[in-house]
């Protein structure tokens, strides 16, 4: 335990001395503040806290637009009453020539020939600059009959904005998961499972790599336990893994914490998440993680120079990415056949029990199982990874297939 | 204490590379482990170590199954390798901590083992800024950081110049004088002579010759005697000793200018020296023949050179 603790120890401090990890880590702790932060000092409109703001800068915004319009119909009244509905500064045409030419001319932005209170044409040069002008002018128009029509049959204009204010309160109360809210900070935690997965098991993998390459293996296996060696290594990396994603993960929700308010809560799709969800991620994630880690110790162990590892590791990856790649779908349909068999199975479960907990419906022991399995899957990894790190300490040269790696340990 | 090696065999797929192998080492003295290339020195060591599992026999200290890792031994492993990228003192504190010391005396150790080693001045470099001999140097203090009992170094002088090795040498007889159970393998026959009081040479994974060096020195050079002459070459006088006194002795060798022969009768050492000064044989140098350890050693292991 004395040994285990001095490797955790050295392990540890190969990890937190050295000058990239460090760097990386308040990198993108410092990224992800910055990304959530930046944004409320630029973009106050954006967030729903401004309000007035956001209309000021609306009106400003429009107010520049230049409108024309040719009134081709006597059957409108208070054509000003009508633009008035409509933001923007409006000039009178005298014919549909005249209008037409203004617009081409780019004297307007755009301009309308209203034949009818029902009928009006968009002229405009180029479509995409205000799609939701036509829009906002037939809504305008529709209104105004509307208005017309009511004021005619004996209501007030009171009458009609009473008529108009009426609203109903409709708020949603999701008693099973409700998918379309988790989906997002599912996703970004499935992720984050992979980078760090794919990217700490490598770092696992070189690090025991390198004490064969260096050839510094025979002193230590000497001098410790083999188990202490391995499970030291493989813990460091874990707990470096871990520890760099708390920190940069943490800094993301204490900025959003802090900038919640100016945001709005909008970002509360990927910070805000249920406690349940939260405890399956940390329990899942961490044992598929360490999983992973243990199965790339063992590569490690099998190969003694460091650049074979990423051809050893291929397999691993690719199981893996096709474990990431349930899940992206799973991320859709929780339920299928396919996630509740992939929930179970200690290389995949991590991310699909994790992606059923938060998104479908799942009973207790079925997650009691997942887990058990998963924690059967980490210690048999383990056994085995310290087994073929043992075996191959003093195998150098080309990489040993697993398969003879099982055989030769089968006959010692 | 007293380690013992009894028959020890290993084997690597099909080829049995060590076939009982039997010796034994006390405290007080150095072993001295010698053969030719692939002769089975490393395998044996690391079987002593406990990094190859033997496939027979076995290994005993004071009598019980000897368990290395309960030992903290000193270990120099012919694969030399340590952190090139950490420095001096980090991984030294840390292979020390790993052998047993507390984190102090591991640290108050590599400062007396990297002064006594003469590379003090290195503590905080990265080891791979170290010349190749200084390297070796801090391999050699972070093998002894434990003050182990026992001590097995596998080829310790490769590599270093003669200065160097002259601390090695003074190194390894304090450790016998400290009574340490020192062994070592070489084939560097002229260190082991200097310090080994048992030897061991194996050839293709049989102790061909094991026992006190003295001894075997004295029983190789038995009926031997090495003769010169002023007035003829080696060669010259060899011919005339074979023909002329071909009944009380027999020529056996040249050696640069002296000729080695060995005598018929146990006693014949005054008679040959009667008949030669009776054929007017101009003595340079008469005596008994001692051979060296180098003698003894190609002898032995040199059957196909």
């Amino acid at each position: 335990m004395k040994q285990f603790m001095t490797v955790l120890k050295f392990e540890l401090n190969n990890y937190f001395k050295n000058k990239s990890f460090l760097v990386t880590t308040l990198f993108l702790a410092v990224l992800l503040v910055g990304v959530i932060v930046v944004p409320t000092f630029f973009l106050p409109g954006l967030t729903g806290g401004a309000s007035k703001g956001e209309e000021t800068e609306q009106t400003e915004e429009t107010s520049q637009e230049q409108l024309g319009i040719f009134v081709n119909t006597t059957e409108i009244a208070d054509v000003d009453s009508l633009l008035a509905m409509i933001p923007g500064q409006w000039s009178s045409y005298e014919d549909e020539e005249s209008l037409r030419s203004a617009v081409e001319a780019e004297e307007i932005e755009a301009g309308f020939v209203l034949n009818g209170p029902s009928d009006a044409v968009y002229v405009v040069n180029n479509l995409t600059m205000s799609e939701n002008l036509s829009q906002t002018f037939s809504s305008a128009l529709a209104q105004y009959q509307k208005q017309t029509y009511l004021k005619d049959h004996g209501l007030s204009p009171e009458e009609i904005a009473q008529a108009d204010s009426f609203s109903v309160n409709l708020e949603q109360e999701v008693l099973g998961k409700d998918g379309s809210r988790n989906y997002w900070y599912t996703y970004v935690l499935v992720f984050v499972i992979y980078m760090l997965i794919l990217f700490y098991g490598q770092m696992i993998a070189v690090s025991i790599t390198t004490e064969k390459s260096n050839r510094a293996i025979e002193i230590l296996v000497t001098s410790v336990n083999p188990n202490s060696l391995i499970f030291g290594k493989v813990l460091a990396g874990a707990i470096a893994g871990v520890l760099q994603m708390v920190v940069i993960i943490g800094a993301g929700f204490g900025a959003y914490r802090a900038c919640r308010e100016a945001w709005g809560g909008m970002l509360d799709f990927l910070f805000q998440i249920p406690g349940n969800v939260m405890a399956s991620f940390v329990v899942f994630g961490l044992l598929s993680y360490l999983l992973y880690a243990f199965i790339f110790g063992m590569l490690g162990a099998m190969v003694s120079k460091t650049e074979d590892i990423s051809k050893s590791a291929t397999p691993v990856t690719l199981i893996y990415v096709a474990s990431f790649l349930i899940a992206m779908v799973g991320l859709t349909d929780s339920d299928s056949l396919l996630m509740k068999v992939a929930s179970f199975v200690p290389f995949t479960s991590g991310n699909a029990m994790f992606i059923r907990v938060s998104m479908g419906s799942v009973a207790l022991w079925e997650v009691g199982l997942s887990v058990l399995l998963l924690v059967i899957g980490c210690v048999a990894a383990g056994i085995l990874a310290a087994k073929i790190f043992r075996f191959g300490t003093l195998h150098y040269g080309n990489p040993i297939k697993l398969t003879k790696a099982l055989k030769s340990m089968g006959q010692q | 204490m007293k380690l013992e090696v009894k028959n020890l065999k290993k084997s690597f797929g099909e080829k049995e590379v060590l076939h009982e192998i039997s010796f034994s080492v006390e405290s007080g003295s150095a072993l001295g482990l010698l053969g030719r290339n692939g002769a089975g020195k490393t395998t044996t060591i690391r079987i002593l170590m406990d990094v190859f599992k033997s496939n027979g026999g076995e290994i005993l200290l004071d009598g019980r199954p000897f368990r290395p890792k309960e030992h903290g031994i000193g270990y120099l492993p012919e694969e030399r390798g340590l952190y090139p990228k950490k420095t001096v003192s980090e991984q030294l504190i840390y292979m020390g901590m790993l052998r047993g010391l507390t984190a102090r005396q591991a640290k108050e150790n590599m400062k007396k083992w990297l002064e006594r080693m003469e590379v003090a001045e290195y503590e905080n470099r990265k080891l791979e800024t170290l010349s190749k001999g200084n390297q070796q140097k801090v391999q050699l203090a972070q093998t002894l950081i434990c003050d182990p009992e026992i001590v097995i170094l596998d080829e310790p002088f490769s590599g270093l110049d003669p200065v160097n090795s002259q601390i090695l040498k003074d190194v390894i007889t304090e450790q016998i004088q400290d009574g340490r159970l020192v062994i070592f393998s070489s084939h560097q026959m002229s260190y082991v002579e200097e310090f080994c009081e048992d030897i061991v040479i194996l050839n293709h994974g049989e102790v061909v010759l094991s026992g006190d060096l003295k001894e075997i020195k004295r029983e190789f050079g038995q009926d031997r005697l090495v003769l010169s002459s002023l007035n003829e070459a080696p060669g010259k006088l060899a011919e005339r000793l074979s023909s002329t006194f071909d009944d009380l002795l027999e020529v056996e060798k040249i050696q640069k200018d002296r000729v080695i022969i060995r005598k018929k009768a146990p006693d014949g050492k005054t008679a040959i020296l009667e008949r030669l000064l009776q054929e007017k044989v101009d003595l340079e140098f008469f005596g008994l023949y001692e051979p060296s350890l180098n003698d003894i050693f190609v002898e032995k292991a040199g059957d196909d050179l």
